[in-house]
């Protein structure tokens, strides 16, 4: 059996809060967007960022990511997953849609020169926690297939046969390696579902 | 234990990290997860493991983003939950909340729409001597009663605002934010009909990141318009990809 609630990200109790804050905010109740909104914000546009890169883009994705949780939040369905989770998971699907495009894979050499930001790294070590610090050990836990597989695929917003592609190995090899180095995760970081 | 089909059930995986890129290919995941409890429980779980890899990226978000945020809200209406009792199957998947975002999109992008219009409307009102005819002409198309705006988010940056009225067989096109071409290539603008593409015209350089407002005639019912990069003077076909490709309605 895993331990519960012992992972990075939100302790459990926080979590059931956001649940609790998100049907608050389906029936229209603004503090409680201020609450998920100061709770979320940091993940939501830290993740875009990692995924489109640029900064002005990734602050334009951010914020339609951040109105549709007020917009949607009716659609939110604690029994299927929590509401972190709902809302990384739309933020991750805007950052992909905006990168995804048959266009913008023309783009993506443009993407990578832009690429050194620095800047805020400062205040990113700031952000830096010990939850931080358990994830990126958990990443070093799996192997370095595993690893990359994961990293281009969540973090780069590639698709899975990008990744193959681009690590040179056959799809199901990389179908297999995401999903083994996910289920490593998941049990080192002590996912409770 | 029952055998299972590796190909599919490998995808959980793929599914939970948003890899699967291929529409079809998704809908036949999630048709299988629906009737699989043990892939769903599996994309639940990894879901969950994929969030914690989220927040472990977070960084301060801009400083404006905030207020913005939060200030949009007061004028935002919000969706009614879903109390649809046509069972399971018809229900959206629980995430994918791409449609109505797209129209909530279309929405803001009228209101940005009009207010763009509105300033760069005022602005050509100043130059009364040689601009009146085409101002006219402007709000002409601004004012049919048929007129309709859409403003998109080009990939590679900046954003392209049309209004067009198919009863007036034509369009307004303002831009903000497109990134300079490299000498001797131009954005031009396409109607692509079923039966013929025709130029609609050469975008000009822009001033200050904002382009136009540009006039096209020539608009006929069931064009979809377009932009490309072309070489200098613009071709009589598109030959480059499409950067925008807005379908025309009504």
């Amino acid at each position: 059996m895993r331990p519960a609630g012992t992972g990075p990200g939100l302790p459990e109790g926080k979590d059931r809060d956001l649940d609790r804050l998100l049907a608050l905010v389906a029936r229209g109740d603004e503090e409680a967007f201020v609450s998920v909104y100061d709770q979320l914000a940091g993940p939501v546009y830290g993740l875009i960022r990692r995924v489109v890169r640029n900064p002005a883009q990734s602050e334009e994705v951010a914020q339609e990511v951040l109105l549709e949780v007020w917009r949607a939040a009716s659609r939110f369905d604690a029994s299927k997953g929590s509401a972190a989770t709902w809302v990384m998971t739309i933020a991750h699907r805007r950052a992909v849609d905006r990168v995804r495009s048959a266009v913008a894979a023309a783009e993506r050499e443009q993407r990578a020169a832009e690429l050194p930001t620095g800047g805020d790294d400062v205040a990113e070590a700031v952000e830096a926690s010990l939850e931080q610090e358990r994830v990126r050990r958990c990443l070093d836990g799996l192997t370095d297939l595993q690893r990359e597989s994961i990293t281009l695929a969540y973090y780069g917003g590639y698709s899975y046969r990008e990744v193959a592609a681009l690590l040179g190995g056959t799809l199901g090899t990389i179908k297999t390696r995401i999903r083994d180095g996910l289920i490593r995760l998941r049990d080192c970081m002590g996912v409770s579902w | 234990m029952r055998l299972f089909r590796h190909d599919v059930h490998a995808l959980t995986g793929a599914y939970a990290v948003d890899a699967i890129d291929d529409e079809l290919e998704r809908e036949k995941f999630e048709r299988h997860m629906r009737r699989c409890q043990q892939c769903s429980g599996e994309v639940r779980g990894l879901s969950e493991t994929a969030t914690k890899l989220a927040f472990s990226a977070s960084r301060p978000p801009p400083a404006g983003l905030r207020d913005t945020v939060l200030s949009a809200t007061s004028r935002t209406r919000q969706l009614p939950p879903v109390v649809d009792r046509t069972g399971p199957r018809a229900r959206a998947h629980w995430w994918t909340g791409r449609l109505p975002m797209l129209s909530y999109s279309l929405a803001m992008a009228t209101v940005g729409a009009a207010i763009v219009l509105l300033i760069a409307l005022i602005g050509a009102r100043h130059d009364l001597d040689q601009a009146r005819a085409r101002n006219e002409a402007l709000a002409a198309v601004l004012s049919a009663p048929d007129s309709r705006s859409v403003t998109q988010t080009i990939s590679s940056g900046g954003r392209v605002t049309l209004v067009y009225s198919l009863r007036k067989h034509a369009m307004i096109v303002t831009t903000r934010g497109l990134p300079a071409l490299p000498p001797g290539k131009v954005y031009q603008l396409w109607f692509i009909g079923p039966p013929t593409t025709r130029s609609a015209g050469l975008l000009p350089g822009s001033q200050a990141g904002r382009a136009g407002p540009v006039l096209s005639s020539g608009l006929a019912r069931g064009d979809t318009i377009g932009i490309t990069i072309e070489p200098a003077g613009g071709t009589r076909l598109p030959t480059t990809t499409p950067i925008l490709l807005v379908v025309t309605h009504g």
